[in-house]
């Protein structure tokens, strides 16, 4: 059974007597310890797409089964369990919570999964190690570099044992260099604790890392590549 | 349960530490009216207290006879209290004292010395009914009484004041241009009394008050006194004596028997009722002080919650991306409106116990007494307050959907 499985999606607004069809007919599946990339132009709808696989969003139609459960059956506002414990989000504008420290940051999760107090420092700082950044724990976002903060967005998206990750746009807001560092870790995940990684990216030289590349355009999925 | 919570109030704690100045402002609304009902209540309950233990070491045996306040329009002629009244009230047997009561302030000079003395005009039973005690020199008697005598027994407060540490007896101060000559010196009772208090006051011949200085209420009439005051015997037939004055009183004001009474006689117990129901009326005042205060402060809690939950919508997304519930949310805000609130209670607490305790050290006349009970009450007030103003905010920042807040810029 595959982690991901989604059977003819479509999300259609109304503007007025306009209607945008931001996903037309999309079904895509991901097996378990896959690393997918995501392409498109703007507008393309691949935005749309992670935000109904993050269970951020619902469908205006179509199946979406995540991990056994499906999501399009779900009431929306049960699904803050259902992202809580099978998905890490990683941002392109980090998202951490400015006046907190990194570790607490990343202990965030946890309170909404109602972990011990004592355990959720404890596993924080493993994740925080898994990122390389144990030394900063105590640091506020502001003290960190843009890559570091990515880092601490990435140890967040590890602390509750997720299975997947959805990267939107990750390195977006790095250069070169930090990106490097950002996507070599995402490979590491990916080969090391096989998590499963969905990564929405419009440079094609960091849609490289993943071993499979899917396109889309207007709304549709124009390629699907395993390399 | 008590993690999560605790948690939440940790980051409530938090994020009101990122707005210090603007959460002082806010909170100033709560501060305020609590430290105002706290100082309230503790001047209000001491000024009871203090009444309370005036009216008891007063004595249950006292009663006081008067024109009523308010009299009866349908009352045609109503006489004064007079000494016909005294005279005939001490006949009775239930009776042990009974004097006249009137009750001046009067200008009093010695040498460059000038300083206002409350004086009580009476005649010699008022030693009867009080329980106060010579420290030198004796009482006025009944010839000084009826021979307009220009005797005074001072006070020992009012004593220092005018003559600091000489001995008063034998002197003669100026009381509203008469001379008159301290021949009692009275012990410090430290009592207090009814209007009248002993410590800070001196004792005149009601004659030479009444004739020769028009002292009283009703100073046009020579024979009116403001009240009597009367001691009974015995406590436990304290009722068949007030019967037995009334039914006197009416014969000697020749009251027709279908007629209502053109006086009143007051006990200890209606003393305290009417304590009592002062007290309620500044109650219920003070209520409503806290109540509109605690209001305002509300609103202002509100409204610097909706301001944060707007400012903040970007961070409810994160939340709701990695887990938050609507719950968890709504919880979020409404414990930081609950915290922010109560903050604004615990400083106003300590604001108002520090001006209690300033007022009950530097101030004699204020009666102040702090209860636990008020402190209790307001600060729990205040957190209902941030609970009752913090809803709607945490409700509209809970209604938020994930994808909305993380996209708003």
């Amino acid at each position: 059974m595959p982690l991901i499985d989604t059977q003819h999606l479509f999300k259609i607004y109304k503007l007025g007597d306009v209607e945008v069809r931001a996903l037309n007919d999309v079904s895509v599946s991901v097996e378990r310890g896959e690393f997918v990339a995501v392409m498109g132009p703007s507008g393309s709808g691949k935005s749309t797409f992670m935000n109904i696989l993050g269970c951020l969003d619902k469908p205006t139609s179509g199946k979406y089964i995540l991990d056994g459960i499906d999501v399009t059956a779900t009431d929306l506002s049960k699904l803050a369990g259902v992202r809580n414990r099978k998905i890490g989000f990683v941002f392109q504008g980090f998202n951490l919570i400015k006046r907190t420290t990194a570790v607490e940051n990343v202990e965030l999760p946890m309170i909404y999964n109602h972990t011990p107090m004592h355990l959720r420092r404890e596993k924080a700082m493993e994740a925080l190690k898994a990122v390389g950044l144990e030394k900063r724990a105590y640091h506020l976002p502001n003290q960190l570099s843009g890559g570091q903060q990515q880092r601490v967005a990435i140890a967040r998206s590890l602390v509750c044992d997720a299975p997947i990750i959805f990267a939107d746009e990750p390195t977006g807001n790095l250069d070169t260099k930090m990106s490097i560092e950002v996507m070599e870790l995402f490979t590491r995940l990916n080969k090391e604790m096989g998590k499963t990684i969905i990564l929405i990216t419009h440079e094609p030289d960091i849609a490289e890392y993943a071993g499979r590349l899917i396109k889309f355009k207007d709304g549709q999925k124009i390629s699907d590549e395993r390399k | 349960m008590f993690d999560t919570l605790y948690s939440m109030f940790r980051l409530s704690l938090k994020a009101i530490a990122a707005n210090k100045m603007r959460a002082a402002l806010t909170s100033l609304g709560i501060v305020i009216g609590v430290a105002a009902v706290i100082t309230m209540l503790a001047v209000g309950s001491g000024t009871q207290k203090s009444m309370a233990e005036r009216f008891s070491r007063f004595g249950t045996n006292i009663l006081y006879l008067r024109q009523p306040w308010d009299l009866d329009e349908s009352i045609s002629s109503p006489k004064d209290v007079t000494m016909t009244d005294v005279l005939a009230i001490r006949k009775l047997p239930g009776v042990e004292a009974a004097a006249p009561y009137i009750n001046s302030g009067f200008e009093v000079k010695y040498g460059y010395t000038s300083t206002s003395l409350d004086v009580l005009a009476t005649d010699t039973d008022i030693f009867k009914t009080y329980d106060w005690e010579l420290e030198s020199g004796r009482y006025f008697n009944e010839k000084e009484v009826d021979s307009y005598a220009q005797v005074m027994v001072l006070g020992a407060t009012a004593a220092q004041t005018i003559f600091n540490d000489m001995d008063p007896l034998d002197r003669t101060v100026v009381l509203d241009d008469i001379p008159f000559k301290v021949i009692g010196l009275m012990k410090k009772n430290g009592q207090g009394g009814m209007g009248f208090d002993m410590d800070e006051g001196a004792l005149i011949p009601y004659t030479t008050g009444k004739v020769k200085m028009n002292a009283g209420w009703n100073s046009s009439d020579r024979r009116a006194l403001d009240r009597v005051i009367i001691r009974v015997k015995d406590f436990n037939t304290i009722e068949d004596t007030k019967l037995d004055i009334m039914n006197t009183v009416r014969n000697t004001h020749r009251i027709h028997p279908l007629a209502e009474d053109d006086f009143q006689l007051d006990d200890f117990a209606s003393f305290v009722e009417e304590a009592k129901s002062a007290s309620k009326t500044m109650g219920i005042l003070l209520g409503v002080i806290g109540a509109v205060s605690l209001l305002v402060g509300g609103i202002g809690v509100m409204n610097i919650m909706l301001v944060s939950v707007t400012e903040r919508t970007r961070e409810i997304g994160i939340r709701m991306a990695i887990g938050a519930t609507s719950a968890d949310i709504r919880l979020q805000f409404l414990a930081e409106a609950v915290t922010l609130s109560c903050i604004g209670g615990l400083i106003g607490v300590v604001l108002g116990v520090g001006i209690s305790l300033f007022v009950e050290a530097h101030s004699t006349s204020i009666p102040v007494q702090l209860s636990l009970f008020s402190i209790v009450l307001s600060v729990g007030f205040s957190a209902a307050t941030g609970v009752f103003f913090g809803f709607y905010p945490a409700y509209k920042a809970s209604k938020l959907t994930p994808i909305d807040a993380l996209r708003y810029e």
